[in-house]
């Protein structure tokens, strides 16, 4: 269902109310634990459990744990506490890290064959020992189910797996395979291929199997749940040592993680108020205020300004169909860009709480090393066709000195040290060059209004996310504004996930508030950047699996040929990303704008030593496969 | 004679409007802009989890096929009607296959089932009872107060007051759950009091803001019924006021009261969304809001039609019974 609107969205209002109503009970002494005596409403000692907000809320199947099965939701512990990929990520480093695997592949020359050593010592937590029988099984199993999702999609990628060892497997690609780990390993969120023990899954029909209870290889094996779905209890294993985790990290100090669900913005914040719950997952700027403001146990990445995590993966912007006019043109694209005032975007979208982002790669900590600051000579010397250079390296000074002028606190004064918070710039707004371009295309300023250049009124309809993805929401309406204010009138359409992926996938919009594949955490960038290549573009109508925005650009299709030929620790990957990236520049088929704050709080009252940004051990994300690693890593507040 | 007509009458409208109803069910949401194939892919890749493009394409053949989207509409819909006629079967959810709808159905029913029909019940006797004492006695200051009272609740927002009612009671004074967590054995008193202490604030909220309608409406009938020929009748032959309002008022201001009433129930297979999201409720509206945004097709026109085959029978049973409660049917 769509609805056209084109006022700001409900949960600021919403949030204003909550804070209003919470206000008034400042008073209430909820927050004060009872350290001793004080249970879980699930029975367990609050002081020994960690309590983690479920990503995707209830789980209307809470009995199916079959990771493999199409609509079976895993991210209610299972995949964070309770599973193992061969590689995983370590989000601080922006490397992957062998998990299952006692080391990262072994390629042949040409990246077809590879000796995959598997780590010793590993048993699952019925007591059974992990080896490369459950590998193998794991793969004859996947290949011989077509009724799985993923089989196809496994096949076309892996041609066999077989066993070396009791602890080592070979395993063999269709095609030159230069980032198997990536294939088999996590690098955002986790990874479709899991091991399965194979003395359960023997003689299953893995279609139908619902894995409940399941056998776990991680340092947390299956407690107990909620028949309606909206908590599932881990508790620590006895036998840890003889887990990943165990071995990688040592001993997790939580006896129990509780995942569960509170439902709804407003409900999450009252329970992390009362301590009800130790780590959110998204929330609004204004909710972490709120929460702040009741709670001085809570904290966001950074104690000050800007709060949020500024290393999401994924960027955001606004994308173009590039194949329908007059978007096909990349000077119209440039115009666009060169009339939108960012630090106002900024401002309008989460108050500033964001860095900006000219590449079509996130602005991370690892990649502002390895693209941002390095390209930053190249940005300010650009210039368009008509030898005009749009890049503005004073964004952050500015939007800096604009926050401190508003009575922001905590903002540097160093204009690197501005730059690093808020980015190494963005592009000028410059309407009076906005106004050249279009012209130069064939558009006509008639009194005011902008034509196309076949004469049709121009206006905009941005396609945004509606009350999910709540950045790209509102940037979608900043943004308007933006090109309202410049003369085109632009009005947002919010769409429900369904229909707005739909949309993206077939090509049924023009102008979207999308991320599509302008992400990426580790310096090769060939996971999503791939998806730019002209080889991806399919008819509108026609669902495509990546390139959405329709772009064909030979010479960027060339250097990603370049790209798929290497691996990831090739010294030429950085320069070939480099290249990537100005190509992306140059014809802008999206206006990559900011990377993604996220505004994910913890509360220490119960548990401490949470990443933060003066605790860079990973990144916040407490719904990845990785989020083990850090939940071995905390300690009890109590023990302080 | 005349009776049978009327009853036969009313059994092929009941049958006519459940086709057009399941028919109309299975055609929208397929005109709609979701394709439950690109939700599902969506899913996995707003998720993150790495597949290269060539993969992808792979999977989402295996998921048109997998979930019966591959023929014709009319081949699809051929098969909707066997699989509804021949074995009341929805399919597997789409959004969380390969759980069967009716599964989800038979899981969530209950809940709602047990939320809504204690609230509707509870607000409905009492907004009666209330408001027919007012209309009755319109200015004793017992009549004044509760009439104030309903007209005070009922225009309250029901987003405000449930929030309001989640702040206080749950936040402020920890007296009631922030989301449900139910413990305890099957049928065990464990359980039963767990639930009925989870949905007691979701119950309350529901009968703040029904029960004043219910009085307000009461109150109008009851207000006109005792001005009407039959009731002076009944005063000028000296009858006692409880009798005029148990035999006279009563029956009469009840009627389109029951009529509602059933509907009221009828449509508690809609579940009650906003209380559902707004307390986390695991009833049946969050599964309708899951398959609209999921485009799970098989879900929605399994609690869709859940819903209209309930309302369809419960009017159906109002007409038939009709005849019982007023001779003005019995006798045409």
């Amino acid at each position: 269902m769509s609805l056209i609107q084109t006022h700001r969205p409900k949960r600021t209002l919403m949030a204003v109310g909550l804070a209003i109503l919470m206000g008034g009970t400042a008073f209430s002494g909820a927050v004060a634990p009872a350290w001793a005596q004080e249970m879980t409403d699930v029975g367990t000692p609050r002081a020994e459990t960690l309590i983690v907000d479920m990503l995707n809320a209830r789980v209307g199947n809470p009995t199916n744990m079959n990771m493999y099965q199409q609509g079976v939701t895993t991210n209610h512990g299972y995949h964070q506490m309770a599973g193992a990929l061969l590689y995983d990520i370590d989000t601080a480093k922006g490397s992957q890290i062998p998990d299952l695997a006692a080391e990262m592949p072994i390629p042949n020359a040409d990246f077809t064959v590879f000796t995959v050593p598997l780590r010793q010592g590993l048993t699952w937590s019925d007591g059974e020992a992990f080896t490369a029988d459950d590998v193998i099984f794991t793969d004859q199993m996947l290949r011989n189910t077509p009724a799985l999702g993923y089989s196809a999609a496994y096949a076309a990628q892996i041609a066999s797996m077989t066993k070396v060892d009791d602890h080592t497997v070979e395993i063999t690609t269709t095609k030159p395979t230069p980032r198997l780990s990536i294939v088999l390993g996590s690098v955002i969120y986790g990874n479709p291929f899991h091991v399965v023990p194979q003395h359960v899954w023997e003689g299953q029909d893995p279609a139908t199997f619902p894995n409940f209870p399941p056998v776990s290889i991680s340092a947390y094996k299956y407690k107990d749940h909620d028949p309606n779905g909206t908590w599932f209890l881990w508790e620590k294993r006895e036998d840890w040592q003889n887990s990943d985790v165990g071995q990688i990290v040592g001993e997790p100090k939580p006896q129990y993680v509780l995942f569960r669900s509170y439902g709804t913005e407003e409900r999450r914040v009252l329970a992390m108020a009362s301590n009800e719950i130790d780590i959110l997952t998204d929330i609004s700027p204004e909710s972490l205020d709120i929460l702040r403001n009741q709670n001085d146990k809570v904290r966001g990445w950074f104690t000050d300004f800007p709060y949020a995590n500024l290393d999401d993966p994924c960027e955001r912007g606004m994308h173009f169909n590039t194949s329908k006019a007059p978007y096909d043109d990349a000077r119209t694209r440039w115009a666009l860009a060169l009339a939108i005032n960012a630090e106002q975007a900024s401002i309008a979208t989460f108050s500033g709480m964001m860095r900006a982002s000219p590449l079509a790669m996130p602005p991370t900590t690892v990649l502002m090393d390895t693209y941002h600051q390095p390209m930053a000579q190249w940005l300010s010397e650009f210039a368009l066709e008509d030898g005009y250079k749009p890049f503005d390296p004073d964004y952050a000074v500015r939007l800096g000195e604009r926050l401190r002028s508003e009575g922001v606190e905590n903002i540097p004064e160093d204009p690197e040290a501005l730059r690093e918070l808020l980015g190494v710039g963005w592009w000028k707004h410059d309407p009076a060059q906005a106004t050249k371009l279009l012209l130069d295309v064939g558009f006509t300023n008639d009194g005011g209004v902008w034509k196309k250049p076949d004469g049709t009124p121009f206006t905009i309809n941005i396609l945004a996310p509606a009350d999910f993805e709540v950045q790209s929401q509102r940037l979608a309406f900043a943004v308007a504004n933006e090109w309202t204010q410049f003369g085109i009138p632009a009005q947002v359409q919010q769409m429900q996930a369904g229909a707005f992926f739909t949309a993206e996938n077939t090509g049924d919009y023009e102008v979207g508030s999308y991320w599509g594949m302008s992400c990426g955490i580790v310096p090769d960038p060939f996971v999503r950047m791939e998806g730019w290549h002209k080889d991806y573009v399919r008819e509108n109508g026609t669902p495509a699996s990546s390139n959405q925005g329709r772009y064909v650009d030979d010479e960027l299709s060339a250097l990603i040929d370049k790209l798929r030929t290497i691996p990831a620790d090739d010294p030429q990957i950085v320069p070939l990303g480099t290249d990537i990236l100005k190509e992306l520049v140059e014809g802008l088929p999206a206006i990559e704008m900011f990377g993604t704050s996220k505004f994910v709080p913890v509360n220490e009252t119960y548990w401490t030593n949470y990443p933060s940004a003066d605790n860079y051990y990973e990144g916040p994300w407490w719904w990845w496969s990785n989020f083990k690693f850090i939940a071995a890593k905390l300690e009890p507040a109590a023990a302080q | 004679m005349h009776l049978l007509r009327y009853i036969a009458g009313r059994l092929v409208v009941y049958a006519l409007v459940i086709v057009f109803a399941l028919t109309v069910l299975f055609f929208v949401p397929r005109l709609g802009p979701t394709d439950p194939v690109e939700a599902m892919l969506a899913k996995v890749a707003s998720q993150g989890a790495y597949m290269d493009p060539a993969q992808v394409d792979k999977l989402r053949q295996s998921l048109i096929d997998t979930f019966g989207l591959g023929g014709s509409l009319w081949e699809q819909y051929g098969a909707f009607v066997n699989r509804i006629i021949f074995s009341a079967d929805f399919g597997p959810s789409l959004s969380m296959y390969p759980t069967p709808v009716m599964e989800l159905i038979w899981n969530a029913l209950p809940w709602t089932f047990g939320l809504l029909l204690s609230s509707t019940l509870i607000a409905w006797v009492l907004g009666n009872f209330v408001g027919l004492l007012s209309g009755w006695r319109p200015n004793s200051n017992s009549s004044r107060v509760m009439e104030g009272i309903a007209i005070c609740l009922y225009p309250i927002p029901y987003y405000i007051l449930a929030l309001v009612l989640s702040i206080l009671f749950s936040y402020v004074w920890k007296i009631f759950p922030l989301t449900t967590t139910i413990r305890g054995a099957p049928w065990s008193w464990e359980l039963v009091s767990s639930i009925v202490w989870n949905s007691f604030l979701p119950a309350m909220s529901i009968v703040i803001v029904v029960f004043g309608w219910w009085v307000i409406s009461v109150k109008a009938q009851t207000t006109a019924l005792k001005e009407e020929e039959f009731a002076r009748y009944a005063r000028l032959k000296g009858l006692s006021d409880g009798r005029i309002l148990t035999r006279y008022i009563l029956p009469n201001a009840l009627l389109p009261q029951i009529t509602f009433l059933a509907l009221q129930i009828g449509l508690m297979f809609n579940g009650s969304l906003i209380t559902e999201i707004l307390f986390d409720y695991p009833g049946l509206g969050l599964l309708i809001y899951t398959a609209v945004l999921q485009g799970d097709f098989n879900l929605l026109m399994g609690t869709i039609s859940l819903s209209v085959i309930a309302v369809a029978t419960a009017t159906m049973i109002i007409d038939l019974i009709y005849p019982l409660l007023d001779p003005r049917i019995r006798h045409r």
